[in-house]
């Protein structure tokens, strides 16, 4: 992927004296009138070649910024790649890398921020790519891995994450500890469901899921600022479900109920442990006009929305009562103003979501 | 303006793809371009050969080549007298369009660098039927090579598939237009979009639309 708005030129802050460009050639290893000039340059640009390793050589340039030598033949990086202690810009894109090709202090290069090893043949996310703590840009589109860590919650400064064209069949939730993410990209896997903790992206502008095994969303969703969201080619639903399986509550989620609703008083003294755990566990049933709570007697509910003006959601949501779907169950004739003011702000959202 | 598909019963200028002399560079071709769209009829075979006798070079259309992180952009780059409107269009790793008609107008494009994919839907049928879009296939493009659609052919997607290149490619519409429509995939219902551009002729025009008149004053 291209930078932010960049255009086909080199980056700004380089001119051409210390930019190193030898790309497009049949080159097997750096030319001698660029390691002449190693101290100098901060850019060095060598795609389109024939390398089949990086030379020890490489050392010599540790003033570089920059280093993209993506379209040759490389398997391995080697360890001298780490004293280049000033990279902030590594792309080695379609070449021949795996996991194992990444030397294990890779996480040493703490200044790098931004990192592409797209079209690879990465099965497995290296784990030292979650240790650059400054790192802004990660994209790894175009090869096989089929897993994203857990760890990559690591990743705090990370604004742009591009793994379209994997194997993933799932999306840990620490994806949602990624605060400054601004893109989001995971079209051509093969996710089936997307967590929650999205909603935490605040910063999130667009969000590209097409070509997955999605079939719902996580009502979650809606309250992004988006401006773009590609969804097509999942197997979204397409009609309302009319009956999904519904249990009776049981006795304990019946007193349960009456107890959060009625807003019955209890202490230490009124409840053992485990009942009072029990009750702090309750879920407010999401038909707002409904104040019914559950705990885990619920009916799953879809319920289509317009998004983005393009789009129409199929959201998973969980009602305390198959009654709810058009009707609350429970009426309150008193309420909290807090309350309120959330309920006005989520129909608020709704509208502006319907009307597109 | 008729646009033909064959060569008429008069054997006029800019019909025959065999009289084509290959544009040196992006500026040749455009002039060119106005020279063939100057006339009523315009053949469409002739066209589209000539465009694809262009060999793209990236120091011709340089600063037309303008990635953004979320969306493709539109830069304009020709506004043809009037009579069509030539666009460079730059696509980021795996950014596609909306399935979209052509206002009537008939559209060229060329694939200036990189891979572009073009999936043909038919139109959806009346308002009533509320179903999934009919797909006609897909079509990969390479660098230079050429496609044409029109509302007649269909609508389509276009799309970079790759997830390691951008891609760029060249549009050319006649009769210029401002205003289109997308339609959702799942259900055919359409919605007017208008058509913006990122940059007009190199300047960055941010939420620009179409100029309304393209024809320079004639002073």
């Amino acid at each position: 992927m291209a930078g932010y708005i960049s255009d086909a030129s080199s980056d700004s802050e380089l001119n051409g004296r210390n930019t190193g460009d030898a790309s497009h050639n049949s080159l097997s290893t750096i030319p001698d009138h660029l390691i002449s000039r190693a101290k100098e340059i901060r850019s060095l640009i060598l795609h389109h070649n024939e390398f089949l390793l990086i030379p020890k050589s490489i050392s010599l340039f540790g003033n570089l910024l920059t280093l993209d030598l993506s379209n040759n033949h490389l398997t391995d990086l080697p360890k001298e790649l780490i004293t280049l202690k000033n990279l902030r810009k590594l792309v080695v894109k379609s070449n021949g890398l795996t996991c194992s090709s990444i030397p294990k202090d890779f996480g040493l290069l703490s200044s790098l921020e931004e990192l592409n090893f797209s079209g690879n043949m990465f099965e497995v996310f290296p784990p030292q790519f979650t240790e650059l703590s400054r790192l802004k840009c990660l994209y790894l589109g175009g090869n096989c891995i089929s897993e994203m860590p857990n760890s990559i919650k690591n990743l705090q400064r990370l604004e742009v994450l591009y793994l379209g064209g994997n194997r993933l069949t799932e999306v840990p939730a620490e994806i949602g500890q990624l605060y400054y993410l601004i893109s989001l990209v995971l079209c051509d896997n093969h996710i089936q469901s997307i967590p929650p903790t999205l909603i935490h992206l605040r910063n999130l502008q667009s969000l590209s899921l097409h070509n997955n095994q999605i079939s719902t969303l996580p009502p979650e969703i809606v309250r992004l600022n988006l401006s773009e969201l590609s969804l097509r080619n999942n197997p979204l639903v397409n009609k309302f479900v009319q009956d999904m399986t519904y249990e009776p509550p049981t006795l304990l989620e019946l007193s349960g109920r009456v107890v959060k609703i009625e807003k019955v008083k209890y202490s230490k003294e009124d409840l053992p442990s485990n009942l009072r755990k029990y009750l702090s566990s309750a879920q407010r049933c999401v038909n707002s006009k409904c104040k019914g709570v559950y705990f885990t007697s619920r009916v799953e509910h879809v319920k289509f929305v317009d998004f983005c003006g393009k789009y129409r959601l199929p959201l998973l949501q969980y009602l305390c009562s198959p009654q709810c779907r058009t009707t609350p169950a429970v009426y309150h004739s008193s309420s909290d103003t807090e309350t309120d003011e959330d309920e006005a702000m989520a129909n608020a959202r709704l509208r502006r979501v319907l009307l597109g | 303006m008729e646009i033909s598909d064959s060569g008429g019963m008069e054997k006029m200028k800019y019909t025959d793809p065999k009289t084509i002399v290959p544009p040196k560079n992006l500026d040749e071709l455009i002039e060119e371009l106005h020279k063939v769209f100057d006339s009523d009829h315009v053949n469409v075979e002739y066209v589209t050969e000539l465009m694809a006798s262009y060999k793209s070079n990236p120091k011709d259309w340089k600063k037309f080549a303008i990635f953004d992180l979320h969306r493709y952009t539109r830069n304009l780059v020709d506004a043809g007298n009037g009579k069509f409107n030539l666009m460079v269009l730059c696509w980021n790793t795996s950014q596609g369009s909306a399935i979209h008609d052509h206002a009537n107008a008939h559209c060229f494009m060329k694939v200036l660098d990189g891979h572009s994919q073009e999936e043909l839907f038919e139109w959806p049928p009346g308002s009533e039927d509320d179903g999934e879009m009919k797909s006609k296939g897909k079509k990969l493009y390479e660098r230079d090579q050429v496609a044409y659609i029109s509302d007649t052919i269909g609508l389509h997607r276009v799309e970079n598939p790759s997830h390691s290149d951008t891609s760029v490619t060249l549009h050319l519409y006649s009769p210029p237009f401002s205003e289109c429509q997308s339609f959702d995939e799942r259900t055919g219902n359409a919605r007017k979009v208008q058509v913006t551009f990122w940059s007009q002729f190199g300047k960055r025009t941010p939420c620009a639309k179409l100029p309304s008149s393209c024809v320079p004053e004639n002073n």
